[in-house]
């Protein structure tokens, strides 16, 4: 079984670091997608894949008997609604540079860090 | 009215006179100590004890005869300044400058801490930074000012890692101690790399090879800061703290070879360059770099004979070379020039300059009945006890010939050489006043009277030799002097010293033919650096600041993957990969639905499609989720991805409506090999890493605690719900405005799509 997820989430990694690694800023942030995707698989097998049981005590019992490890679980649930805010707002960031520099190219996208011949100071580009 | 004026003018002259009296007030108070109060002195109290800083003060003969040095040539220089800057709109500044760099300097020679002690070092530095560019509108001294901060100030860096290694080796920052300590650690290995750290420190402020050119150039500062700064005092200092470590490291051959060898380099180098001068303060400062040369030197050498001499030249060079640079400051002042060609026979004009500087030109030349002459017999008796190389010997006869054929321009050349009418060469020289002469005055008859009787010096001289050479005995100073020996040394380097007066400008003639060999040297190398570093840093930084956002992914990732498999690779013997279990049909077939989606995702151009594939991923996930024991996080996947793939919609729409002035990347969906490596290495480590951490021993305590404290203490029944609303309830709380925070920006996304619909 740890293979299979351990393979699968290889994948999803290497994918989206693959993605990650594009010029188009919207296949970049679909890679920091499946790249978060990824890594949560990664968090929740390194707590081991000790029993298909949910982490829930049973109404007569005061401690838990054989079940998953819930400390991954409760890492992995945070992990999964913070990397959906971050993304959400991600988006709506790379939508607006879109629409305010007319591009999507990153390399393209460097009003920060302006290209220049003048090795001592980098002049900054023109306003489009 | 006349008499009004009259007095007004003298008002005037005193009210300059005013910033003497504290050098003046110094020295009285320096005099009736040392004629009250034995040496050595110690002074000491906790300043940063978190860090061991005591601030301790020791004063012994070597500190005393600084101090002197610092008080006495510093109220003549006051002096002489009144008069010589009187005109200067600077001059407040000038003297106020002075006032911090004698504080400085007296901090610095006084401090037993080396810690302190580098803290005033560096002080001098910046004082002098700012006194040799005090007149900023002049491009030159700007460029002499940095010049000599960027030498002596890189200098201070070395000497400060010395000083640190040197305080690891030895267990302590005080010299004293440092001292008694020395025969423990002589054997250390690090020592040579902390005396080399410290030559380099001592060096670059004592002007000494391949530093010594900064010196010159610090001539662009008025005549009585070059006396002060530039010849009698800071550029002393790196000879002073050298000295100072003497007494521990003497023995050492390392010692005596580097100092021997750089000070002979240093006291031939200038020598040379210095006929190669036509202004006399120039001239004046090549010779001062060739006596910081030999007293270099003279402290590498062994013996006792050796830190007598060191003693005495530091006091004979101070009584001439001073009054020398306030002749060639009267010159200027009395005639607006220095260059030699134009002044000749000046003594008709200057009669008093002209014999002030004929009395510090026999010191200078070592002529007997002077103190310098008593320097010279001081070093002849060291050498001769050091027995040191020929080589040096005829180096010395050398640097001496030229510091005769200096003295001889200074005195004779400009003032009883032939009279070429300096009037009309247009100048109009005129004696200078009562202030700037007194000054050299005093201090030339010091010289002579120290020579006539040098037993008035003598305590002294041995005090500050003992200091240098703890095995010096201090009741056998008189009879150091080696008068024959230094009569038969003198002769030579009398004749050479003829000889290079009389060829000065077809010397210098020659010289400057082998002026392209200057490309070579230590000043070419300060002036392409300067160049350079600036070019380099902004290499670098385009290197590494390339503002192409896939290519510093590519560096993180690079880096992580690299990381990730040294760590596999330290930790692999220990590890054993996981055992093939059982693949559960529902496991197997999310799997499936993950690695397929990814795969897709890869390779798909249109965008819609995507994000559609993108979505398997999680939903992927959400299955696998189910089916191991984590239902909570299949629903918040299932969730999460459900919206996602609403607002990535939405955003997609969005950008169908915004025409694209670039057009969208054309080359995005093809295949890039390097990518596709790095991304293949980086997601294989990962996969790695989970399959070897598997097969590790779990630490379990965590959880226990968890399914232990749940019911009686939470009073709950779901742990994974318990540890976030219970357990961990102000993180969540924080994750929750964090979201809500995110979602207030996606909102008007839909709002207006919406109203616009």
């Amino acid at each position: 079984m740890i293979w299979a997820i351990a393979l699968a989430l290889g994948i999803v990694i290497a994918a989206g670091t693959y993605l990650a690694l594009s010029r188009d800023l919207l296949r970049c942030l679909i890679g920091l997608v499946l790249l978060g995707n990824g890594i949560n698989l990664l968090l929740f097998t390194s707590g081991r894949l000790s029993s298909s049981l949910p982490p829930v005590i049973g109404a007569d019992e005061m401690v838990l008997g054989v079940a998953a490890n819930p400390l991954p679980q409760a890492l992995v649930l945070t992990a999964i609604v913070i990397s959906f805010a971050l993304l959400c707002f991600s988006l709506v960031l790379a939508l607006r540079i879109i629409q305010l520099a007319g591009s999507d190219d990153l390399t393209r996208l460097r009003a920060a860090e302006p290209t220049s011949q003048d090795a001592v100071k980098p002049a900054l580009e023109e306003e489009s | 009215m006349n008499y009004e004026s009259c007095d007004n003018r003298r008002g005037e002259v005193l009210g300059r006179l005013l910033p003497a009296l504290i050098p003046a007030a110094l020295l009285t108070l320096l005099l009736a100590a040392l004629a009250i109060e034995p040496l050595p002195w110690r002074l000491s109290w906790t300043w940063i004890p978190s860090l061991g800083v005591d601030l301790s003060l020791y004063v012994d003969g070597l500190s005393a005869q600084f101090l002197l040095l610092i008080v006495g040539i510093g109220t003549m220089v006051f002096v002489y300044g009144s008069a010589y800057l009187a005109e200067n709109s600077r001059r407040n500044r000038v003297f106020g400058l002075l006032v911090l760099f004698m504080a400085a300097m007296i901090g610095a020679v006084v401090s037993d801490h080396l810690l302190v002690l580098f803290v005033f070092w560096e002080l001098t530095s910046l004082l002098s930074f700012l006194l040799i560019g005090i007149d900023h509108e002049q491009e030159e001294g700007r460029r002499s000012a940095l010049q000599a901060l960027l030498v002596t100030g890189s200098g201070g860096l070395c000497l400060l890692a010395g000083i640190i290694l040197l305080g690891q080796i030895g267990g302590s920052y005080s010299l004293q101690t440092l001292i008694e300590r020395a025969p423990l650690f002589l054997e250390d290995v690090r020592l040579n790399a902390a005396l080399a750290l410290i030559f380099v420190g001592a060096f670059s402020k004592s002007a000494q090879f391949p530093f010594h050119f900064w010196l010159p150039n610090a001539m662009a500062a008025p005549t009585p800061v070059s006396a002060y700064l530039h010849s009698a005092t800071m550029v002393k200092l790196g000879i002073y703290l050298l000295a100072r470590l003497d007494a521990a490291f003497s023995e050492l051959l390392f010692w005596e070879y580097s100092l021997v060898s750089i000070g002979t380099v240093t006291a031939v180098l200038a020598a040379i360059q210095t006929v190669r001068e036509r202004d006399l303060k120039r001239i004046l400062a090549w010779s001062t770099v060739a006596t910081l040369g030999t007293l270099t030197m003279l402290v590498g050498l062994p013996g006792n004979g050796a830190a007598l001499a060191v003693a005495a030249l530091f006091f004979a060079h101070a009584l001439y070379k001073a009054p020398l640079f306030f002749v060639a400051g009267n010159l200027d002042h009395g005639t607006g020039t220095r260059a030699i060609d134009k002044l000749t026979g000046m003594r008709r004009y200057m009669p008093w300059t002209a014999a002030i500087a004929l009395l510090a030109a026999l010191s200078m030349a070592g002529l007997p009945l002077t103190f310098g002459f008593i320097a010279k017999g001081a070093i002849a008796l060291a050498k001769e006890q050091a027995e040191a190389l020929l080589l040096v010997s005829y180096a010395a006869v050398l640097v001496n010939g030229v510091s005769v054929a200096v003295a001889a321009i200074a005195a004779i050349h400009v003032f009883w050489g032939r009279d070429r009418s300096p009037l009309q060469a247009g100048l109009h020289p005129h004696e200078a006043p009562l202030a700037m002469l007194l000054p050299p005055l005093l201090l030339v008859i010091l010289g002579l009277l120290f020579g006539l009787a040098p037993t008035m010096i003598d305590p002294l001289l041995g005090a500050a030799a003992h200091a240098m050479a703890p095995g010096f005995d201090q009741t056998m100073v008189t009879l150091s002097y080696d008068f024959l020996a230094v009569l038969e040394a003198m002769a030579g380097a009398l004749v050479l010293g003829g000889v290079i007066l009389l060829g000065w400008r077809r010397l210098g003639l020659l010289m400057d033919r082998f002026r392209h060999l200057e490309i070579v040297g230590p000043e070419a190398w300060y002036w392409r650096s300067l160049v350079l570093l600036p070019r380099l840093a902004a290499r670098q930084t385009r290197l590494l600041q390339h503002g192409q956002l896939p290519r510093y992914v590519m560096t993180l990732v690079s880096v992580a993957t690299l990381l990730v498999l040294a760590l596999l690779l330290v930790a692999r013997p220990g590890w054993a990969w996981p055992e093939l279990h059982s693949l559960t049909a529902p496991v197997a077939g999310a799997a499936l639905l993950i690695a397929a989606g990814a795969l897709v995702a890869m390779f798909v151009r249109d965008r819609l499609v995507l994000l559609l594939v993108s979505g398997l991923v999680g939903y992927g996930s959400a299955v696998l989720f189910l089916f191991t024991g984590a239902p909570d996080l299949a629903f918040t996947q299932f969730a999460v991805e459900t919206v996602f793939v609403v607002v990535v919609a939405a955003v997609l729409l969005r950008l169908r409506r915004t025409p694209l002035a670039l057009g969208a990347v054309p080359t995005a969906a093809r295949l890039r090999p390097l990518a596709l490596a790095v991304a293949t290495a980086f997601g294989a480590s990962l996969t790695a890493l989970v399959l070897l951490v598997a097969g590790l021993p779990f630490d379990n305590s965590l959880a226990v605690f968890f399914s232990e404290q749940s019911v009686p203490a939470a009073h709950g029944r779901n742990v994974v719900n318990l540890i976030l609303v219970d357990f961990r309830a102000v993180d969540t709380l924080g994750e929750i405005a964090v979201l809500f925070f995110a979602l207030l920006a996606v909102l008007p996304l839909f709002k207006r799509f919406g109203g616009g619909a």
